[in-house]
């Protein structure tokens, strides 16, 4: 298979030569700490699954609170192979978030957010933010009684934020409580405003590391590194562990299909035993640290204040840790990303087991 | 065995084993994908059943629309009393067609199609008749069914 | 050896979702032994593309690195053409 006819067509009107060219300047060192440069790979391609099983099935999703839950109980119980991309859209929203995490704690690690790349760290963090909304307003198309109370606490959560909370909530709500209004505006943000801003963000987000090159750890970059071409070494590479990755999801998939709930009920009582999703654990446990009452002030909204500003820091990394930029080793910052990482872990596996 | 010349290089073989492979199991998995973005086809009827007493006693010349599937299926009855059932779709774009007693005629409206009493496309685009079904009554039950076809009614 | 493991693994795995599917009221897996039958033989036939794959893309990746190292894969910039 040739195609010489095609390839012609192709480079008479295109520099072919030259992108080859590109593609084989984009070298990648090879280091002991290499394996953190597959995690974005694999965000990605997580991503791009999320993106086709997600279109095929809003053909058959209903976004209207009368019918919500009953058209996903069809798509799983009558549609030829329903049942497996629901739960492969489940299962790709649960890794990507994991693999998620693990970019952003092994990027805080290695230090990868120092001068120049402080703009890749903040795309990054943001669209770490768009994928836990992303997962919070999937959760609640299913509409049945666990998605309804997860998003009452959720955005009720956001809503004891001082001053601008109460116009978070009535804006996520789309009124004063959730409703059928709520599933309409979740299921936009869902299926149209998030996926058009994480296109725009990873489109940016690559560009930036191929314009940027790979980070190399600091403690490595005095040393000669033996350099790798991307293509196609690294390629292949990453195709397997896509394909790895691929597998795990499918099996997961198959041998774990998430239930489906009760249709939700407002006036129902909630369900026993609730607990979000396990992204939210480590704010959630947070959360329940605080008494209810602190001096006189609300505890959750000063619970709330906390989160926010510790969320706001590890945003303003870059910016805080001005010796790493130096290229001056920064203990203290070491410090600070292994706190925050153990915390995370920490909280998450409390919350977990209890 | 070791063969000193090979038609084919380490390379291209490889290249080939890779791509019709990969080739496979992209096909496969889309495969999967395609049945489920294509639906679950539904399947025009045989048959319907109605019930005779909502439809026998319409006037002459005049239609009463009933469910055919999901398409409009029309019970006519003539001026000289005979009674008849068609599918009320155009042959030519699928619109819907109305019926207009003062002609005596069914007319569609996308595309100034007509249809004489008997179905027979007249004036205008519609390359074929409308189909006409066959009507049979077996007590309170009206069966409306495809020319040729015979029905077994469900043992109720 | 490793594939009756593999086995093992899966047949406990199945075993462990069917026993946890039964406390629902919504089946989200078909229940028709012959379908779960196909959708088992489904999955192991799919792990075993992916695998053939892994291998293919390692042998290529090994023929990829040889020819990298006799240096052969940058072409010369000064070949004469035959115009």
């Amino acid at each position: 298979m040739s195609c010489q006819r095609l390839r012609n067509w192709i480079e008479e009107r295109y520099d072919v030569e030259g992108m080859k060219g590109l593609a084989k300047q984009k070298l990648v060192p090879v280091h002991q700490y290499e394996i953190w440069y597959y995690t974005g790979g694999i965000a990605m391609f997580l991503f791009i699954l999320q993106f086709i099983t997600g279109m095929v099935l809003s053909f058959y999703y209903i976004p209207y609170f009368e019918h919500a839950n009953k058209s996903v109980i069809e798509i799983v119980t009558k549609l030829n192979m329903g049942w497996f991309f629901r739960s492969l859209h489940h299962w790709g929203a649960q890794l990507a978030i994991t693999a998620l995490f693990i970019h952003v704690f092994s990027t805080l690690l290695l230090k990868s957010y120092r001068k120049p790349r402080e703009l890749l760290w903040i795309s990054g963090f943001i669209l770490l933010g768009i994928s836990i909304f992303f997962g919070l307003s999937g959760y609640l198309l299913l509409w049945d009684e666990r998605a309804f109370a997860a998003v009452r606490v959720a955005t009720g959560g956001a809503g004891n934020l001082p001053v601008i909370g109460g116009f978070i909530k009535a804006f996520l709500r789309g009124g004063i409580d959730v409703t059928g209004e709520t599933l309409t505006r979740f299921y936009a943000f869902h299926v149209s405003v998030l996926p058009l801003i994480t296109l725009f963000l990873i489109g940016m987000h690559i560009l930036l590391v191929q314009y940027h090159g790979m980070s190399v750890p600091m403690s490595l970059e005095k040393k000669p590194l033996k350099q790798i071409p991307f293509f196609p070494n690294l390629f292949y590479k990453d195709l397997i562990i896509w394909l790895l990755v691929l597998g795990v999801v499918v099996s997961l998939a198959t041998l774990l299909p998430p239930e489906i709930g009760k249709k939700a009920d407002p006036l129902a009582p909630a369900p026993e035993n609730i607990k979000p999703e396990w992204y939210f654990l480590f704010l959630f446990q947070t959360l329940k640290l605080f008494p209810g009452d602190i001096l006189g002030l609300n505890g959750e909204t000063i619970a709330i204040i906390l989160i926010s500003c510790g969320i706001l820091f590890f945003f303003l990394i870059p910016f805080f840790d001005r010796k790493s930029s130096r290229g001056e080793k920064s203990i203290l910052f070491t410090w600070i990303g292994v706190l925050y990482t153990l915390y995370f872990i920490i909280m998450t596996v409390i919350g977990y087991l209890t | 065995m070791k063969i000193n010349y090979s038609l084919v290089t380490r390379r291209t073989f490889l290249n080939t084993l890779f791509g019709g492979w990969l080739a496979a199991f992209c096909g496969g998995t889309f495969y999967a994908l395609l049945k489920f973005a294509f639906p679950t086809l539904g399947k025009e009827p045989d048959f319907v059943v109605l019930k005779t007493a909502d439809f026998m006693d319409i006037p002459p010349n005049s239609v009463k629309p009933f469910a055919w599937g999901g398409q409009l299926g029309l019970f006519y009855k003539k001026q000289s009393g005979s009674t008849y059932a068609l599918k009320g779709v155009c042959t030519h774009m699928e619109c819907n067609v109305t019926y207009k007693p003062e002609d005596k005629k069914f007319y569609c409206a996308c595309h100034q199609g007509w249809f004489d009493e008997d179905g027979k496309n007249i004036a205008g685009p519609p390359p074929k008749p409308l189909e006409f079904f066959d009507v049979t009554t077996e007590g309170e039950k009206l069966i409306v069914a495809k020319k040729g076809i015979k029905v077994e009614l469900p043992k109720a | 050896m490793i594939r009756k493991i593999l086995f093992a693994c899966a047949f406990i795995l199945i075993n462990a979702a069917t026993l946890w599917a039964q406390q629902e009221t919504i089946e989200v897996f078909p229940s028709a032994p012959y379908d779960r039958h196909i959708i088992f033989q489904s999955l192991a036939l799919f792990w075993v593309a992916i695998i053939g794959l892994i291998i293919i893309i390692r042998m290529k990746l090994k023929e990829i690195e040889r020819i990298q190292k006799m240096g052969i894969d940058r072409e010369e910039k000064n070949i004469p053409l035959l115009d």
